[in-house]
């Protein structure tokens, strides 16, 4: 199906997931505090059950629930009972986050990545018995997106 | 066979129970814990025995799948599945008074039940399902030595695992929209019809990101470091090793039924190779303990995905074959570096210090490396020839890369040995348990060098059973209950 | 320069995964379980909510397994929270706050044990049940930081609740059948007494969430 011609609500909702999960990627590979770094893992998730809850929409059907009136056909129930499950293990997620967040901030009073980086690794190095970092010996690091996704190890 | 959920279900029912019962006697808090996974482990163990390694299922709820979730236990199965409490009660975390060590337990058993249930379930969304579990409660875990790095490197794991959990619940909305089936069996009936098309690959590639994640596969594993620099030893030991296998045997199972295509086992080896690459040079510029067994750890996982990129059951057992190796010699380092925490330079003297742990550490990096009698040469071998099988121009390419970074292994492995054994002022942290692990460790590998025909005998049977989707797909769908 | 490279990253993002979504059959699911399911399940499983079923009988594994991610979840930031949240507030909340959450409380209470038992029937359930019997609970304490429900009451709810939905799911395996298979009468279908063990399984579960929320945002808020 052309989604180009073809301007339907179905199509509106995909392009709605998928904006979602793109807003959520671009702010987690470029967000510079932690928070809304968080926030944008909850962005991209809510995307994600959105998609799977398209993934079992079926044309001229209603909803699962067996009522009084005529059978029609019905949407399939299988995708709602994940994205219930889904829905709670963000939730659940989510909760455990912001409470590391509420710790990191009592231990090192900032959010900001780029701060925390360099804070942790002063810390690892004082606790392995390395000393500061000279020049010469200090991990290259590569210009590019600050974010969680773009840095490699 | 439905007593299979048990071994998924009872740590479950005593994590639940585990905050009361502190209320009413510690110590049966304490031990409540151990307890069920020594009967977890028993269960599994008979239930081995019971069917000599041939497979079974257990249709949960008593629904025949596909409409109803089912565990598969072949050979490989039970192994992993016998593997996670195994590895839990030798990495118990230390006991810890009062509420804290309580809630610790709790999350060991639930990352036990969930590690249990990622080995055996057959359901493709109740695998994600387990796989989330035992990802929240390796969070709780991680950060328990409550410093402030433990806390941040911690925040990045769950940044990077919930971005792979979000990816791959895409996937399975990508794969569910295209076949209407999260049973794996009948994935794989579906899959030559309806996923041999970019789409199905794009679902692969979601799939393979986040549960990617775990099995510290290339673009996902950058809280690896870090984490097994701050958190805990037991739990880093817990994740590198028995983790990161239950990952890649989702990812196994995934590979041969459902995406069994060259594009996809492209992809795998493309990402293995540059997981192998980047790690091993992260660990030779490393200057801690570590984080050089965190980015040896990638590179070791890397050769893993390389390894299963290989077609066939001949690829499989050399698949196995890393994978095992890694599974009993990274815990025993990790344990190992318990003691010698710290910087590499001031390990200076270890090695007089104490004799013991610098001899099983020289003997698990020789095997790293590849060095002939002892069991890493012959995982490592096995991948070379398969890839010589291969002779194409990707597979020697691969070849040429897996040797040259030998090499690069062999070069920081061996300057670490040298370091142990040269003169130096070195004060042990004494950690008999530590010690202990590690030599279990050491015992099980020279075992398994003396051992070799039936050792490899025995990788050849699980790789054919494994590779063998015609039999899951008759027993999982056509056996019923 | 950064924000060029995030609106970048975004758009190429977006025009990939466009791309790929145009090729998916919208609207038209196979749904290679979905009609076996709607077919068996009034019959089998006797609920008038399908998801019920589904979520309950036919996924009730992946039910237990969400539960205990919750669990985990709330055992977790128990762990990383500690003790170290001092009692600064506990000073009461005003009049309006206090007098609202009196009189929110038990039509909240209402509303969450009427979904929870109705989730069989109609849309809701324990999910949904329990996070509002969690906000009765997270209003009252809001409006009197003092009178907070007991660490103890609620891990014992906790415990109880979750030990009842394995417990459920062990009397089918110890009766001879499969983990979780539906016990009871299925009854009328559309009455409330009626799926058989499912409104006990939702119940347990709405009990689990309420309590599990509760217990998180309190300590949260601490």
């Amino acid at each position: 199906m052309d989604m180009t011609f073809a301007p339907d609500p179905l199509a509106l909702l995909v392009i709605g997931a998928l904006g979602l999960i793109v807003v959520g990627a671009a702010g987690l590979a470029f967000g510079r505090h932690l928070f809304r770094l968080v926030l944008a893992l909850g962005l991209a998730e809510a995307g994600a059950n959105l998609l799977l809850v398209i993934a079992g929409y079926r044309w001229d059907a209603v909803a699962p629930i067996l009522t009084g009136s005529a059978p029609a056909a019905m949407v399939d129930p299988v995708p709602q009972a994940l994205v219930l499950t889904a829905i709670v293990i963000g939730v659940g997620v989510q909760a455990l986050a912001v409470a590391l967040l509420v710790r990191v901030k009592l231990a090192y009073g900032t959010l900001d990545l780029a701060e925390l980086k360099a804070l942790v690794e002063r810390d690892i190095r004082a606790a392995a018995g390395i000393g500061e970092p000279d020049s010469a010996q200090a991990p290259a690091t590569l210009p590019g997106p600050a974010g969680l996704i773009g840095e490699r190890p | 066979m439905n007593a299979l959920v048990l071994p998924v279900v009872l740590p479950l029912l005593t994590a639940f129970l585990l905050q009361p019962a502190g209320r009413l006697s510690a110590a049966l808090a304490r031990w409540a814990g151990p307890a069920v996974l020594l009967v977890c482990a028993g269960l599994l163990v008979q239930i081995a025995l019971l069917t000599g390694g041939e497979p079974v299922t257990a249709a949960i709820g008593g629904f025949a799948p596909p409409v109803g979730i089912v565990f598969y236990a072949d050979a490989l199965a039970l192994l992993m599945a016998i593997a996670v409490p195994v590895s839990a009660l030798l990495l118990w975390p230390r006991a810890e008074a009062g509420e804290a060590g309580v809630r610790q337990s709790a999350l060991m058993l639930l990352l036990v039940g969930s590690g249990t249930g990622m080995a055996l379930s057959g359901d493709l969304f109740n695998l994600y399902v387990f796989y989330e579990l035992l990802t929240v409660a390796s969070f709780g875990l991680a950060s328990a030595t409550g410093t402030g790095r433990a806390y941040v490197a911690t925040v990045r794991y769950v940044l990077v695992s919930g971005f792979g959990s979000l990816i791959a619940l895409a996937g399975i909305a990508l794969l569910y929209a295209q076949t209407g089936s999260l049973n794996l069996a009948q994935l794989a009936d579906l899959a030559p019809e309806r996923l041999a098309n970019p789409l199905g690959l794009a679902a692969f590639a979601c799939l393979l990101i986040g549960f990617g994640v775990k099995a510290e596969l290339f673009p996902v594993n950058n809280w690896v470091p870090d984490l097994y620099a701050c958190a805990g030893k037991p739990i880093s030991a817990l994740l590198a090793g028995v983790v990161s296998k239950l990952a890649v045997l989702v990812l196994l199972r995934l590979t041969v039924l459902v995406f069994d295509s060259p594009e996809a086992r492209e992809m795998l080896m493309v990402l293995g190779l540059a997981g192998l690459v980047t790690g091993e040079l992260a660990a030779w510029r490393a200057r801690d303990l570590p984080r050089l067994l965190a980015y040896s750890s990638i590179g070791q996982l890397g050769l893993l995905f390389v390894a299963l990129s290989l077609p066939g059951p001949a690829g499989l057992a050399a698949a196995l074959a890393v994978a095992l190796h890694h599974l009993l010699v990274k815990p025993a380092l990790f344990m190992l570096a318990e003691r010698w925490h710290g910087s590499l330079d001031k390990l200076a003297g270890a090695g007089r210090a104490s004799p013991l742990a610098a001899g099983l550490f020289t003997l698990f990096a020789l095997s790293l490396v590849g060095v002939p009698p002892l069991p890493g040469f012959w995982a490592k071998l096995l991948v070379l020839l398969e890839l010589a099988r291969g002779a194409g121009p990707f597979d020697l390419t691969a070849l040429a890369l897996v040797l040259a970074v030998t090499v690069v292994e062999a070069h920081y492995l061996f300057r670490l040995v040298g370091i142990l054994y040269s003169p130096g002022e070195f004060r042990d942290r004494h950690s008999p348990r530590a010690l202990a692990v590690a030599g279990l460790g050491g015992a099980v590998l020279v075992a398994a060098m003396l051992t070799l025909p039936a050792v490899s005998d025995a990788l050849a049977g699980l790789a054919s059973q494994a590779a063998d989707t015609a039999a899951y797909r008759t027993l999982t769908l056509g056996g019923g209950l | 320069m950064h924000r060029i490279a995030t609106l970048l990253f975004a758009l190429g993002l977006g025009v990939l995964l466009l791309g790929l979504a145009a090729q998916l059959p919208l609207g038209a699911t196979p749904m290679a379980i979905g009609n076996e399911i709607l077919a068996r399940a009034p019959g089998e499983i006797g609920a008038a909510n399908i998801v019920t079923s589904v979520v309950l009988a036919y996924r009730g594994i992946d039910t237990l397994g969400e539960l205990a991610i919750l669990f985990a979840a709330a055992t977790a930031a128990g762990l990383v929270l500690g003790h170290a949240g001092s009692r600064s507030r506990n000073g009461e909340a005003g009049f309006i706050l206090r007098t609202g959450s009196d009189l929110l409380f038990p039509l909240l209470l209402t509303v969450g044990f009427y979904i929870v038992l109705h989730g069989h029937l109609t849309p809701g359930g324990g999910f949904q049940g329990g996070v509002v019997l969690a906000a009765a609970f997270f209003a009252s304490f809001l409006a009197r930081p003092s009178h907070r429900p007991g660490h103890g009451v609620i891990s014992l709810i906790e415990g109880l609740a979750g030990a009842a939905f394995i417990g459920i799911g062990l009397a089918a395996l110890a009766g001879g059948g499969a983990f979780l298979q539906p016990l009871l009468d299925r009854g009328m279908l559309g009455e409330l007494v009626s799926a058989g063990s499912l409104p006990l399984l939702y119940l347990a579960v709405g009990l689990k969430v309420g309590a599990e929320l509760a217990g998180l945002l309190a300590q949260l808020a601490e």
